[in-house]
């Protein structure tokens, strides 16, 4: 395999067109119990970091959102409620397991009206140009196998003047929060996940992924390589979590 | 906005919400009324103790948020003792003009908001109703409301009668009848003093022209 050809998932080296299935696997597995697990591993502390991004979105009634990686529909829900009739919100997965639990829970809950489901890519989004007002992907963008194509895409379905936001886990700002986060992730998370899921490697994967993705500055530079300005990132929890913010020109 | 973890910031006004709409709902008209509102935004900046909430009155919802990027409609700027004797005063734009909260922006909805919050008839009976049963509910209800009515009752002959010890029985202040006696004995003789004076100077000025 040349250098060129591959890719990381978790720790492991593989060929990038390998990648998004070994992904799709994890997340097959993971899509029923996928909400009760955020609780479970967070604390309930995901509710607050999906809040807060709700909040700098800035998104009003009469917007067109699209969540990518929306998966369960956490995002989708609240933003449906703030667009309102007249807006529209896009829930966009590449997970045919994930788009299904996220479309049923929203159906249950009564949130239909303005949302539309779709399978894609990220990397290839199947929008036409100044499509929407805000584009956001939570927890969404350490799995993608080329985040350059990804932020390019999203820059182009966006409005001029449009916002990204890009929640993810990142880099503790404290060596030892970030010793006591390496221990519970590698050690704990797994146990947590082969006791409620019996599924044991999807969450070391996860554990691995976080570790691969761009730290926080270095995200904030691809943004701007890729044409966002106004960027910038807001630290949570001492940093395990960050919410990156980009505006289109 | 402040270096502050956002999460720490959004967990209080997550709790801020909740405890705020739980409390709407006893009042079955709440919303109703709050809804002329709709899409008016509220800044409410404490400086003492340190904190920060937009109010974004909704169709059936009261949504606070930590961070609105956009013009509120009313922002509003002081301490925590000055915000509750606004919230709680009968009188808001007096305390307006007169406390040192700044304002910018309209604050006619404002004040509109703060009557509409101060008139709402809270049903403190329905949760226990809906957790107890309709009897043990009702109850229980007459109990907090004799428990109230005691308590106001209490409150106002407490002041009553402290207000007659202290005049009456201990004399240790005068009564208000004693005090404007006073005050007008007080007045009175400062006038005589002042006439006095000016007979004094008549007469200096006599005797110097004569000497």
């Amino acid at each position: 395999m040349s250098e060129q050809d591959t890719t990381h998932f978790g720790f492991k080296t593989v060929k990038s067109e390998e990648k998004a299935d070994l992904v799709a696997d994890v997340f097959h597995s993971v899509a029923v119990k996928y909400d009760l697990m955020n609780d479970l591993m967070s604390g309930g502390i995901h509710r607050l970091w999906k809040r807060f991004t709700i909040e700098v979105s800035g998104v009003r009634e009469g917007q067109t959102v699209l969540d990518i990686a929306g998966g369960t529909g956490d995002l989708t829900a609240k933003f449906s409620r703030l667009v309102g009739k007249t807006g529209q919100v896009v829930l966009a997965d590449i997970n045919s397991s994930m788009l299904e639990v996220g479309r049923d829970k929203l159906i249950d809950s009564g949130y239909f009206g303005n949302i539309e489901f779709t399978q894609t890519d990220a990397q290839f989004l199947p929008f036409a140009d100044n499509s929407f007002d805000c584009v956001c992907i939570a927890f969404g963008l350490r799995n993608v196998t080329d985040k350059d194509k990804a932020l390019s895409s999203m820059l182009r379905v966006l409005k001029p003047g449009g916002r990204l936001l890009i929640l993810e886990f990142s880099k503790p700002r404290n060596e030892w929060l970030e010793k006591a986060y390496d221990t519970y992730s590698f050690k704990v998370l797994p146990k947590i996940g082969k006791l409620v899921t019996n599924d044991e490697e999807s969450y070391q994967y996860l554990a691995e992924s976080i570790r691969m993705h761009p730290n926080q500055e270095t995200l904030k530079e691809m943004m701007v390589n890729a044409g966002f300005e106004s960027c910038r990132f807001y630290n949570m929890t001492g940093g395990i979590v960050a919410l990156h913010r980009g505006i289109k020109p | 906005m402040s270096q502050a973890d956002p999460a720490i910031h959004t967990a209080a006004v997550a709790a801020l919400e909740a405890a705020a709409n739980q409390t709407l709902k006893l009042d079955p008209t709440a919303y109703q009324r709050l809804s002329v509102f709709s899409g008016q935004v509220f800044h409410i900046d404490c400086d003492q103790p340190k904190f920060n909430v937009y109010l974004c009155p909704e169709q059936s919802f009261l949504r606070f948020t930590a961070y609105y990027d956009g013009e509120a409609t009313t922002t509003i700027r002081g301490s925590g003792s000055e915000f509750t004797k606004l919230a709680t005063s009968k009188d808001p734009g007096g305390v307006l003009i007169n406390s040192n909260i700044k304002l910018e922006g309209d604050s006619a909805p404002l004040i509109e908001l703060q009557k509409v919050l101060s008139e709402l008839e809270l049903d403190w009976e329905a949760p226990l109703v809906e957790s107890l049963g309709d009897v043990l509910g009702h109850q229980l209800a007459n109990i907090f409301r004799a428990l109230a009515n005691w308590g106001r009752k209490a409150k106002v002959n407490n002041a009553r009668q402290w207000r007659d010890f202290i005049l009456e029985e201990a004399r240790l202040a005068p009564s208000r009848a004693e005090v404007e006696n006073f005050f007008s004995a007080n007045n009175q003789l400062t006038q005589q003093l002042d006439r006095i004076e000016g007979r004094l100077r008549k007469l200096q000025r006599q005797l110097s022209e004569l000497g």
